[in-house]
């Protein structure tokens, strides 16, 4: 008999030389054509410093399709853990960033960034007006996520009803602010801005990238380890205390690092909605709701599928592209609407 | 073993526990009893540390103040069955009774874990049960996967530990009424403590060691069952007649009601 430990293990590898093949398949797809060589030259003669590679195959190969393709496994894979860790908090699959207003909160300050930023920048020190947008959507998804947890839980029980409502009421109230920047907003931003509503990661840079990794690291370092925390949570929070584990800390954990992870996404790739939705609810069919598999297992799945997002929504109407959230959307709506018939009989 | 002195508890201004004085000592078998309302749960729950109050201070786990052990820690000495299990668990039976376990195991099992864990679905009748979904059992057997968690959850080399139990006979038929109890008595034989909310008088009477009557936020009676269960004390406690006989078979005390 395999044991748990070493089914994880079994798991955790396939997904990812699955998610390797994927990566080096979509290398190959895209509009810009090489000519007489395939893009896996191109990319072999750029790994070798071959001198005679011209810049904008260079430019291509590298920065703009590599650094989209690792662009869209950072996002995905944040966001896909976001979404799970949130569903252990709050004990209910519905919890993702879209439902409760998480991503509304980010949008909404990074919005207010973009559209009101130069008026007080010149106050601010260097570092911080650099990545204003990013820290903004830090703040509104922290500020989000605060509010509709103090609506929704009392005594360490989350009344599912309250949490979506309040979810849309944050996100209702994104929404107008955004109209109204939207409405008094020049050119350059409203592009900007358009960006942000749709979501898509063909404004990769290896710069962004390389702050993703650092937030994904310092993230997953906490986080990751939860599973058997978030396990004992479905018991309630004073029995999973009882186990030994610090409750208050752990949803403080959460809430901060949650924030962090979908503001950083939202900052860099607009929103792009539903994989924390999505890839917890695949999972759940394999592994029930045993989070020491779906969390670390998420990590890698949200890459899979934003991947695999990203490169159809690059494809499928070449040589322009489909936003990506328009996409993840698609699929997430009809699930969100499954797991509430599902949920119907409990919510009454 | 667990000792308090002047326990109080208010919420929303409404008196639940007035100055209540328990001290249990190892290898005894404590039942709470009294009628509704009397406070029973909530002094199981600050003794428990479940409740955050200016108590703890009052209340000496192994002679050392509750707010100086961490929850890690207490986690390998006491454990408490709630009265209200969740009832939505996504999970396999044996993956809800392995949570008995989390305090000892990083991120897998350890070898002793898996023993204890079936040692522990042995005696309180869900082995059987193990690879159910825990979503599609009944309300008792739920009760005795979460027992069988709980009992795990103490199984460890430490010398004496502690156990909180909330009405664990809720929705057990007759036969699983009696092994609990007897589950709870051999674990007390062990050196362990058991503090138990029960509402039957009778099994009361037959298992533990000590009685504490509770009757609105305060001890009515305390001590031995003989000495607590007299027909006068328990009419008095419960607004209700009754007779106190012995058992034509085991001869031990029997309260009839009515």
């Amino acid at each position: 008999m395999i044991s748990k430990s070493q089914s994880l293990t079994f798991y955790i590898i396939v997904s990812l030389i699955f998610l390797l093949l994927m990566m080096f398949g979509a290398l190959n797809i895209g509009v810009f054509d090489f000519g007489s060589s395939s893009s896996y030259q191109v990319f072999a003669k750029l790994l070798s410093g071959d001198p005679s590679l011209s810049t904008s195959e260079r430019y291509i190969i590298w920065e703009i399709r590599t650094s989209r393709i690792v662009m869209a496994v950072l996002v995905g894979s944040m966001l896909a853990v976001s979404g799970t860790t949130l569903q252990g908090m709050f004990k209910n699959p519905l919890a993702t960033g879209e439902a409760i207003g998480l991503t509304s909160g980010a949008t909404l300050l990074a919005a207010i960034a973009i559209v009101l930023g130069h008026t007080f920048e010149s106050y601010l020190p260097e570092i911080v007006r650099n990545s204003l947008v990013g820290i903004s959507a830090f703040i509104g998804a922290l500020l989000a996520m605060i509010t509709v947890y103090r609506i929704s839980t009392s005594a360490g029980k989350t009344n599912v009803v309250m949490m979506l409502l309040s979810g849309v009421a944050i996100t209702s109230i994104g929404f107008s602010v955004t109209g109204f920047l939207i409405y008094i907003s020049k050119d350059e931003q409203l592009r900007d801005l358009t960006f942000w509503n749709l979501g898509s990661l063909a404004g990769a840079t290896w710069t962004k990238n390389i702050i993703l990794s650092i937030v994904l690291l310092l993230s997953y370092i906490v986080i990751l380890p939860k599973g058997k925390a978030l396990n004992a949570m479905m018991l309630g929070e004073k029995d999973a205390e009882h186990l030994g584990i610090n409750v208050e800390k752990l949803k403080k954990q959460i809430v901060i690092i949650t924030a962090l992870m979908v503001g950083t996404c939202v900052a860099f790739s607009g929103t792009i909605g539903f994989v924390g939705l999505i890839v917890p609810y695949i999972l759940r069919f394999l592994f029930r709701s045993d989070y020491h598999f779906i969390l670390p297992l998420s990590a890698i799945f949200g890459s899979i599928l934003l991947l695999a997002a990203d490169t159809i929504s690059r494809t499928v109407v070449a040589p322009s592209e489909l936003p990506i959230g328009i996409l993840t959307s698609l699929i997430g709506g009809p699930i969100f609407i499954a797991i509430l018939i599902k949920f119907k009989n409990t919510l009454r | 073993m667990i000792r308090g002195q002047y326990i109080s508890y208010k919420h929303q201004e409404t008196d639940i526990l007035k100055d209540i004085d328990v001290n249990v000592g190892t290898g005894q078998f404590l039942a709470i009893v009294g009628p509704n309302g009397a406070g029973k749960s909530s002094l199981l729950n600050i003794l428990a540390n479940e409740i955050k109050t200016e108590n703890k201070e009052k209340i000496f786990f192994k002679n050392r103040s509750l707010s100086d052990w961490n929850i890690g820690e207490l986690s390998q000495h006491k454990a408490k069955f709630s009265q209200h299990n969740a009832q939505d668990i996504p999970l396999l039976v044996k993956d809800v009774v392995m949570m008995g376990r989390y305090p000892y195991f990083e991120s897998q099992p350890k070898p002793d874990d898996h023993i204890a864990s079936e040692k522990a679905m042995t005696g309180t009748d869900v082995l059987n049960l193990q690879k159910r979904e825990y979503n599609s059992l009944s309300g008792g057997e739920k009760q005795r996967v979460h027992l069988a968690r709980v009992f795990s959850q103490l199984d460890n080399k430490s010398e004496n530990t502690l156990i909180f139990l909330d009405e664990p006979l809720n929705n057990l038929d007759i036969k699983h009424q009696h092994k609990t109890l007897e589950l709870i008595r051999s674990f007390t034989k062990n050196n362990n403590t058991a503090i138990v909310v029960l509402h039957d008088l009778n099994l009361a009477a037959q298992f533990a060691d000590q009685v504490l009557l509770m009757e609105k936020g305060t001890v009515l009676s305390y001590g031995p069952p003989e000495k607590v269960f007299t027909a006068e004390t328990i009419s008095k406690a419960y607004g209700f007649p009754c007779t106190i006989c012995k058992h034509p078979v085991n001869n031990n005390t029997m309260i009839l009601f009515g």
